[in-house]
């Protein structure tokens, strides 16, 4: 039996057919595990295989088996095909158990995978076509209207921020449109640590929800926009609080792939990504922080899987949240490269909402283990559906995100 | 697309509830093929039952319809042992995966198919030797492969899986001590000391049925528990490593050194198999390189007890050379050493060290050969392999008590490429042809293997075989094809 690419129709998928046909199908995608003289971890973090159970859905090789059987013309296209490629939250767990050479290619391959899906007839999510249908024209995957983006900043604030500055904060869709107490908590704590920064009225959605549901022709516009923006802005760096922003920013904009989206884009040079926790840490190890009070509370950390995953900041947010007088952190069972996701990822959350919640309250569950108060994390998208999930569940823990516990409590030195 | 008969789908779901049973060929394309040369296969149907009753009235269903039942836990094993040769039901036993009991008193543990060797070994790691509350020592350990911690222990155990402990206590199959078992036709059946009591400590002294489901490849029933002896972890371990300049003389050092019954393991890999990853296409070794390394596991309950052992491997290595045997020193990195001593390792049951950039392709002749074999073997196995463009990338494995052991060689190959596929197959099938005469035994046979088994084995045994086989399974629905008998 040879493994034949015999659909060149699928022109993406055929171009990275060369690292699909690395997958050995071994399966170490489908558990979290790592032993050792000190570590001994087992658990499943597979978000989609926990849920909808088969081979077809756990972890990379369900996935890379479908790719072939379609690449092979051994399976048709079907509403099956799309329902396995779109429950995936991206999460990037799987890549992280595998240790073969179609490694670094797994997330891409999904993204691929969901490419060729959309020229199927085949059932994508009515949700991620509704979004997807407005965000050319309103920049946002909300469909809320472009000029309502800013609508979060404070007017004073607004009329104090400079037309030019080194750090551009780029606060999302979801922080803009949808948690906008964590935006105005970002710009807040930017202004108390004298950060030369400004906030722009035309940044654009950063395409995270394109790329990762793998429409990379609608994606095209919203890269090359904000790459525009730091020379615009005479800015150096971006600077954001979303996870999600970062990681398309820090990586889709700037890298080669499998990482990033250069052979489509063009990279982005000459330009910093910095996540808020970065420059937090930063200013923390050079003493430019003070804390003008404390935060008496248990605190476990959720690692957003694009924050922690996808560009691999696992010790950052936990050094700052360590440095906070008064507070205690814990930790989950499956943390950093071992996390389980929030399962908003991969859009998820706009499609299938009821699943992207059940996934929350399996984390929220494993967070009330640890005996914390409150859970954290370092994205906007993570919170809304932790928080969500603990109103859901009516779960006695509370959720902050990272710049909000600090924001109250410092000042520059 | 959807596959299958509506009537049979309707008949399924109603025993394991709609959201565990699928037709869709988008849920069944992951089932239809493995590492292996295996023809892909299309199941019909995928179930996943959670219950021992939802397994027995599948079954019934199955065998009154006729419809061949696949069991499969995580389709590891090497040999396209879970391709569907005619379609069917795969029955997915992963949602099987509670760990029952684990008696730290008369050490033994119970476990379901789905169990998988990360989650028990994590559990026998966090559970201490123990007499009345009174703890001896810290953790349990199991016969660890090198398979994806993903797999099945159960699955591993009853098709004669190799672990870590196989030098010191022999194959997993030899730590089972009690089961429970599907017949096909739906009946549920338990062997050993559990069909006495809720003690599941041995299949001694009772007549061993457990023999007709273990080594059977799933073609005799489902195994729904089985009962495993499991052993204190030893706080004290080291790695010893020797090399020779020929298949010859490692195997007389091994077996000498196997003479003491003195380690966990002894292991000797051809210098192809020592490459990460194997060398693929062949290309020759280094003239100056030993043709083979070896390392041994020994272990202890005291720094006096790994001196000791330690001492009398010096003395077998001191007088294998005094003969005339070549040994060669060297010594293993650190890596390799953790790997050895750190198991069941998610790096290790990769299959990077196989397979790196060469088409996905793995496949063996994985064999039980007497030792006296191996260099004979080795030889002849060498010679087919090079001829074939493949690396002789061969592993020699004692068990305990020097009787026998592992023979096989780790084939990676170019999935993409008929001619890759071809010659991988041919060199496979061409080296179980060469051992038969010597002894050696195909493990968990590909049906290529099983037919050169068929063609050479008494006749008495073939019929009996077949006898058992149409009393347990009458209507040939587990498995099929696989055996080559019926
Ligand atoms: C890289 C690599 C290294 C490996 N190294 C080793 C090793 O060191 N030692 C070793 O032993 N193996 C090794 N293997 C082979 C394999 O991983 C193991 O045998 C493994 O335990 C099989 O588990 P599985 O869940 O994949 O079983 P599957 O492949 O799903 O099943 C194996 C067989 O058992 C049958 N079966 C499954 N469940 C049941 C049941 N409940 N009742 C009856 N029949 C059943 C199936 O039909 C099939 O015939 C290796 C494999 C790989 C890929
Ligand atoms: S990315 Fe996450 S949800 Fe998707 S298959 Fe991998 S582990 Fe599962
Ligand atoms: S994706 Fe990687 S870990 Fe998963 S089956 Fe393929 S090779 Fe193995």
């Amino acid at each position: 039996m040879s493994h034949l690419l015999k659909n060149k129709e699928l022109k993406e998928l055929a171009k990275i057919y060369d690292w699909v046909s690395m997958c050995t199908h071994c399966g170490n995608c489908k558990y979290g595990y790592e032993y050792g003289p000190t570590s001994n971890f087992a658990a499943m973090l597979c978000v989609q295989g926990d849920k909808f159970n088969f081979d077809s859905y756990r972890g990379s090789r369900g996935k890379v088996s479908l790719a072939r059987s379609l690449l092979h013309n051994r399976i048709g296209w079907s509403d099956k095909v799309a329902h396995v490629l779109f429950t995936c939250t991206s999460c990037g767990a799987c890549q992280q158990m595998c240790e073969t050479d179609i490694k670094p290619w797994i997330l891409r391959m999904f993204e691929t995978l969901r490419y060729e899906a959309w020229k199927q007839n085949v059932a994508i999510p009515e949700n991620i076509k509704a979004w997807s249908s407005t965000i050319g024209t309103l920049y946002n995957p909300y469909k809320e209207p472009h000029e309502k983006r800013l609508d979060w900043l404070p007017s004073d604030v607004k009329a104090s921020l400079p037309k030019k500055a080194e750090y551009i904060y780029f606060a999302g869709c979801t922080a803009s449109y949808r948690r906008k107490q964590l935006a105005r908590a970002t710009v807040s704590l930017l202004k108390k640590l004298k950060v030369d920064f400004t906030v722009v009225a035309d940044e654009w959605c950063c395409a995270s929800p394109l790329l990762r549901t793998g429409q990379y022709d609608l994606a095209a516009k919203f890269v090359e926009h904000n790459k525009a923006l730091p020379e615009k802005y005479g800015a150096s760096a971006f600077i954001t609080t979303c996870s999600g922003c970062y990681r398309t920013l820090g990586r889709d904009y700037t890298m080669d792939a499998p990482e990033g989206y250069a052979d489509k884009y063009g990279k982005m040079t000459g330009v910093k990504v910095l996540h808020t926790t970065h420059l937090l840490e930063e200013m923390l190890n050079k003493g430019e922080i003070e804390f003008t009070g404390s935060f008496n509370k248990k605190v476990t950390y959720h690692d957003p899987c694009h924050l922690g995953r996808h560009a691999e900041v696992y010790e950052t947010p936990r050094n700052v949240l360590k440095a906070v007088p008064g507070l205690q952190l814990v930790e989950m069972y499956r943390n950093r490269k071992f996390s389980f996701c929030c399962g908003a990822g991969g859009g998820v959350r706009g499609g299938f909402a009821d699943y992207s919640l059940e996934t929350a309250g399996k984390r929220v569950k494993e967070a009330e283990a640890t005996g914390a108060e409150l859970v954290t994390s370092a994205c906007p998208f993570c919170y809304t559906n932790l928080a969500d999930a603990i109103e859901l569940n009516k779960s006695p823990l509370k959720m902050e995100d990272i710049v909000e516990i600090i924001e109250p409590i410092v000042k520059r030195k | 697309m959807a596959r299958g008969n509506k009537e049979i789908l309707a008949n399924l779901e109603q025993i394991v509830g709609p959201e565990y049973v699928s037709n869709e060929e988008a849920d069944l394309q992951p089932y239809t093929w493995d590492m292996t040369w295996a023809e892909p296969r299309m199941p019909d149907y995928v179930v996943m039952p959670k219950t021992v009753t939802e397994v027995q009235r599948v079954l019934r269903l199955a065998n009154h319809r006729k419809i061949p039942v696949i069991p499969y836990c995580n389709g590891t094993n090497i040999g396209g042992l879970c391709v569907p040769e005619e379609g069917g039901i795969i029955m997915d036993l992963k949602k099987m995966d509670r760990i029952l009991k684990i008696d730290p008193e008369t050490c033994y543990a119970v476990i379901e198919p789905g169990v998988s060797h990360a989650a028990f070994s994590a559990a026998l790691k966090a559970t201490n030797p123990q007499w009345k509350g009174e703890e001896f020592s810290k953790g349990f350990e199991f016969g660890w492969g090198v398979h994806p911690p993903s797999a099945s222990v159960l699955a591993m155990a009853i098709n004669h899986g190799i672990g870590h402990l196989n030098g010191r206590l022999g194959i997993n199959s030899q730590l089972m001590s009690s089961m429970e078992v599907v017949l096909p036709t739906g009946e549920v059946a338990k062997i050993g000391s559990c069909a006495y009591s809720d003690s599941w400590h041995s299949f001694l002294p009772l007549p061993r049925m457990d023999g007709l489901f273990t080594g059977w490849l799933g073609t005799t029933g489902i195994v729904t528990k089985l009962g495993v002896w499991i052993f204190p972890i030893r706080p004290y371990k080291d790695v010893l490593t020797i090399a020779a300049a020929s298949a010859e003389d490692i195997t007389k050092y091994m077996v000498r050194w196997r003479h003491y019954s003195l380690c966990d393991e002894v292991t000797a890999v051809s210098w192809w198999l020592a490459q990460i990853p194997i060398v693929f296409p062949y290309s020759p070794k280094p003239a100056d390189a030993p043709e083979f390394f070896s390392y041994t596991v020994i272990s202890g309950w005291s720094q006096e007890e790994l001196d000791y052992k330690r001492k009398m491997w010096k003395e077998v290595v001191a007088k294998e050379r005094a003969k005339g045997t070549k040994l060669i020193d060297f010594e293993y990195p650190p890596e390799a050493k953790k790997g050895r001593t750190e198991l069941p390792s998610r790096i290790v049951g990769s299959t990077k060290n196989y397979s790196k950039s060469c088409g996905g392709g793995i496949a063996w002749p994985g064999t039980f050969a007497p030792c006296k074999s191996w260099p004979i073997l080795y030889e002849k196995w060498k010679e087919i392999y090079i001829r074939h463009g493949l690396s002789p990338a061969t592993r020699f494995t004692d068990y305990q008590g020097a009787h026998y052991g592992m023979l096989r060689c780790m084939t990676p190959f170019n999935k993409r490429d008929p001619a890759s596929v071809q010659a991988a197959r041919d060199a496979m099938v061409e080296c179980v042809r060469a051992g038969l005469p010597e002894g050696m035994l195909p493990y968990k046979p590909p049906v290529e293997y099983q037919n050169e088994l068929n063609a050479v084995a008494d006749a008495g045994y073939l019929y009996l075989m077949t006898k058992i086989k149409d009393m347990l399974d009458p209507n040939n629905i587990m498995n099929p094809g696989k055996l080559g008998i019926r």
